[in-house]
């Protein structure tokens, strides 16, 4: 009897869904991994908000954060994983994270082109492991989000498609729509791409190298050695219901198990599995000749053991005081007062980034946002861009509103309604109208009116509150002015003005989002109604 | 797509700069000339008290019917204002059930297709669905395309222009057969009143410049470059104030009214008046009646008023 036949004669004989334990997971991973690449590159706003919403409550360290802005229905996602995981270990690992699931692909595509073909168990590097998480979550807790921003797995990956792979769809769609433009079809149209940025894209680009890297020479080493969720993750796993073992009657020690595991957690001469680095591929178990592995209850189990980790308490402490004092590397003037909503000071740097609606305020912003790109990718006038250094290097690629070639429609609250952290609360369009993100600026030296003494308006044209308005000036002229009480600082003066090189017209952040008022309404003085005949 | 249209479109694409040199509007001359309207015997037409469609049926009847404009197998492209991303009872786009009728008036005359689209200054697929023009579109049986990408815009030039020289415009304008452009009359707070002159505005890509250097000539420069076949100025909600945009529905009246001509600077004289200003206060109106783009004289022309 030859090994295939053996393996599915032994599966037969014991009854099991054993055998296809692995093809599950990678179904189910590469499901996840085109959902999640939909949600990002999907840009005809054709996904609602709440099923995206809902997706990417699953992702475990997005989530994590959210927690901490209150406790809403997408905690229960992260309930889900942490039961998923005490449930049945590292699963996500290999299924919900996409990142996870990339690495996957690499490693396949790779396989033939390495020399050394075969894995070999290495004890994890917990030092290091979790020495980063305790970095992390401790200068999160001080206030900077830079080192889970540049670990967190679902973060680099939503930056991967928005700044990579985005770019690249959309050339596609806009070659096809240009050829089907030419026979008169229009069914598909061209797509502006005006969010990219060159060092946040070179970034990108230096991480996915990073990446395809050591997952090509090392296998899941990111997600044992730098992942934060792995480091959480594998705290839950030890504890876990259900565990992969091996049975030590069917062993014959050809050591096959090990050289298959991607995660080098398995000793086969010792015949242990490191379950807590275990990634919960399964890979193993569907690679065993005579189906000498089983993933089985912990009460059953009959050689399961994890090294006990290196006591790293200490360094990790000297560690996280290092981090506390790179998190002091934020801009100076980050605690100025708010000011009132309609007072602006002309020495406010033009540089100063505006945080989104639902936000709530820069600094707030900036501890919760993991720079994943999401809200990026789904607003629908593209005027959310990754930032390089505006928040400091603490926030480094956080999105900012850029009102140089956009601005933020009034009626639109699609990045409150997906934000995987809670970095952006959700807010409902009322609600949203009376959020002051910044206060309009005029330089009026500057304005057309007054240098080339021609009407000009755009600025108040776009205003939807007309907090800016055309006053009558020297001539037949019309000036803008301001009244700073019912802007709401979206930026619909700014993009318009024609003024280079800097604008006359500009949007000062509000620090922390101030309330706008209502726009006074009133009842037209002379409505036409009543007018019969035609005046001409 | 035919044999004929595809040629035309690579004609027009790769002889741009020649024709250029040679004629002053090339794109006109490649698109086939429009029918035009000869001096027949009205010049303008106003109408009142009605709902939209029915007052164009009654508008277009006094002209002779939309076969007047549009002869059987033409392309026909129309230009409402679908600038904004607000509802139709705010006034800040051209009523979408007079965009409906004007297009089934066309495909019952005859024509080969009716395409609509604008250069929108909200989010383009926002306002294309809120302003409810989409959706009448494709009930009337008519084609919406986009305006949004600088690919859509090719240069032209504007030789009667005297700060406007050149531009970029749609390319569906550019093949049209027949343009009928139909504005919404508004306040507007750069140009004062926006009407049938402004309108063309969406059929360009660079607006910035005309901001930027002397909004009124430009008005009035681009309306030396192609005149419309037709000109329907959609009264029904009048913005009276805090236009383009319009901030609520307490800025709109329901004038219920309608002005259809061929004369793109009359109708914009007619129009004012019925808004309640003074014509000779719009300097773009008057730019351009002075370098000959239409007439302001309304009192010298056939004028037929119906009040339903």
């Amino acid at each position: 009897m030859d090994s295939v036949s053996l393996k599915r004669s032994a599966h037969q004989s014991r009854g099991e869904l054993l055998q296809y334990i692995k093809t599950i997971r990678v179904v189910v991973a590469v499901v996840i991994l085109i959902l999640v690449s939909v949600i990002f590159l999907d840009f005809t706003g054709s996904i609602p908000a709440s099923w995206t919403s809902g997706f990417v409550a699953l992702q475990l360290v997005p989530s994590l954060t959210k927690l901490f802005t209150g406790l809403t229905l997408t905690s229960l996602g992260l309930v889900f994983v942490l039961l998923l995981t005490l449930l049945v270990g590292r699963v996500y690992c290999s299924t919900i994270c996409p990142l996870g699931t990339l690495q996957d692909i690499v490693i396949r595509l790779t396989r033939r082109m390495k020399r050394k073909k075969w894995y070999r168990y290495k004890k994890a590097p917990l030092l290091i492991h979790y020495g980063l998480l305790a970095l992390s979550v401790l200068s999160a807790f001080a206030g900077s989000m830079l080192l889970v921003d540049l670990l967190e797995p679902f973060s680099n990956f939503g930056r991967i498609l928005t700044n990579l792979a985005d770019p690249i769809v959309v050339s596609v769609n806009n070659a096809t729509a240009f050829v089907l433009g030419r026979f008169g079809i229009f069914s598909l149209y061209r797509v502006p791409l005006i969010h990219l940025q060159v060092v946040v894209l070179l970034y990108t680009l230096a991480f996915l190298a990073f990446i395809v890297y050591l997952s090509a020479q090392h296998g899941r080493l990111f997600c044992n050695m730098l992942c934060p969720a792995g480091a959480l993750l594998g705290l839950l796993s030890k504890l876990s219901l259900y565990k992969i073992s091996i049975i030590e009657e069917r062993c014959t020690d050809c050591g096959f198990c090990e050289m298959v595991c991607k995660a080098n957690c398995i000793d086969s001469e010792a015949k242990k599995i490191d379950f807590h680095a275990c990634v919960g591929c399964f890979n193993c178990i569907d690679s065993c000749p005579t189906v000498g592995l089983t993933f089985e209850g912990f009460w059953k189990k009959k050689t399961i053991a994890a090294p006990e980790p290196v006591n790293a308490p200490r360094r990790a402490f000297l560690g996280a005081l290092v981090a506390t004092t790179s998190a002091m590397i934020v801009p100076a003037d980050s605690t100025k007062s708010a000011g009132t909503p309609n007072q602006v000071s002309y020495d406010d740097s033009r540089w100063m980034p505006v945080t989104p609606p639902g936000s709530r305020g820069r600094e707030r912003f900036s501890n919760l946002c993991t720079a994943c790109q999401l809200c990026v990718s789904v607003c629908p006038t593209q005027v959310l861009t990754p930032s390089l250094l505006e928040y400091g290097i603490a926030g480094l690629m956080q999105p900012k509103m850029n009102y140089s070639g956009s601005s933020c429609n009034y009626e639109c609250v699609m990045c409150t309604q997906v934000c995987p952290t809670g970095a952006i609360l959700p807010l409902d369009p009322p609600a949203k109208k009376e959020v002051q993100l910044g206060k309009a600026a005029f330089v009026k030296e500057d304005c057309i009116v007054i240098t080339k003494k021609k009407d000009c308006g755009a600025c108040s044209e776009h205003c939807p509150t007309k907090a800016v308005k055309m006053v009558p000036y020297e001539g037949k002229l019309f000036l803008p002015e301001l009244n700073n009480d019912i802007c709401v600082g979206c930026g619909a003066c700014e993009h318009p003005c024609p003024t280079t090189p800097k604008k006359a017209i500009y949007v000062v952040a509000n620090p922390v989002h101030l309330k706008a008022k209502k726009p006074p309404v009133q009842k037209l003085e002379n409505p036409l109604e009543s007018q019969k005949d035609f005046p001409f | 797509m035919d044999r004929r249209t595809f040629f035309r479109n690579s004609l027009g694409a790769s002889a741009l700069a020649g024709s250029y040199l040679a004629f002053g509007g090339p794109r006109d001359l490649l698109a086939g000339a429009a029918p035009r309207i000869l001096a027949g015997p009205v010049d303008l037409v106003a109408v009142r008290g009605g709902e939209a469609a029915q007052m164009f049926q009654k508008g277009i009847e006094a002209f002779g019917g939309m076969s007047a404009f549009v002869k059987k197998g033409q392309k026909v492209v129309i230009k409402p204002n679908i600038g904004w991303d607000v509802l139709p009872e705010r006034g800040g786009n051209t009523n979408p059930k007079l965009v409906g009728e004007i297009i089934k008036q066309c495909l019952q005359a005859g024509a080969k297709e009716v395409m609509v689209f604008d250069h929108t200054c909200d989010e383009w697929q926002r306002c294309y669905k809120n302003s409810g023009i989409e959706a009448a579109v494709k009930d009337a049986g008519g084609r919406i395309a986009p305006g949004h990408a600088e690919g859509y815009y090719h240069d032209v030039a504007i030789p009667k222009g005297k700060v406007l020289k050149n531009s970029k415009e749609h390319e569906l304008v550019l093949g049209a057969d027949v343009f009928i452009n139909v504005p919404v009359l508004k306040h507007h707070s750069s140009s004062r009143i926006t009407c049938a002159l402004k309108n063309l505005m969406g059929n360009v890509w660079d607006r910035g410049y005309w901001h930027g250097n002397d909004l009124h000539q430009c008005i009035a420069d681009f309306g030396t470059f192609r005149k419309p076949t037709l000109n329907v100025v959609d009264a029904y909600y009048v913005m009276k104030r805090n236009g383009p945009r319009g901030v609520s529905a307490e800025d709109v009246v329901t004038m219920k009214a309608q002005l259809l001509s061929t004369d793109i600077v009359a109708i914009d004289t007619a129009a004012v008046k019925m808004f309640g200003s003074d014509p000779k206060e719009i300097r773009h109106i008057q730019y351009a009646a002075e370098q000959g783009v239409g007439r302001m004289d309304l009192e010298n022309l056939n004028i037929k008023r119906i009040t339903l």
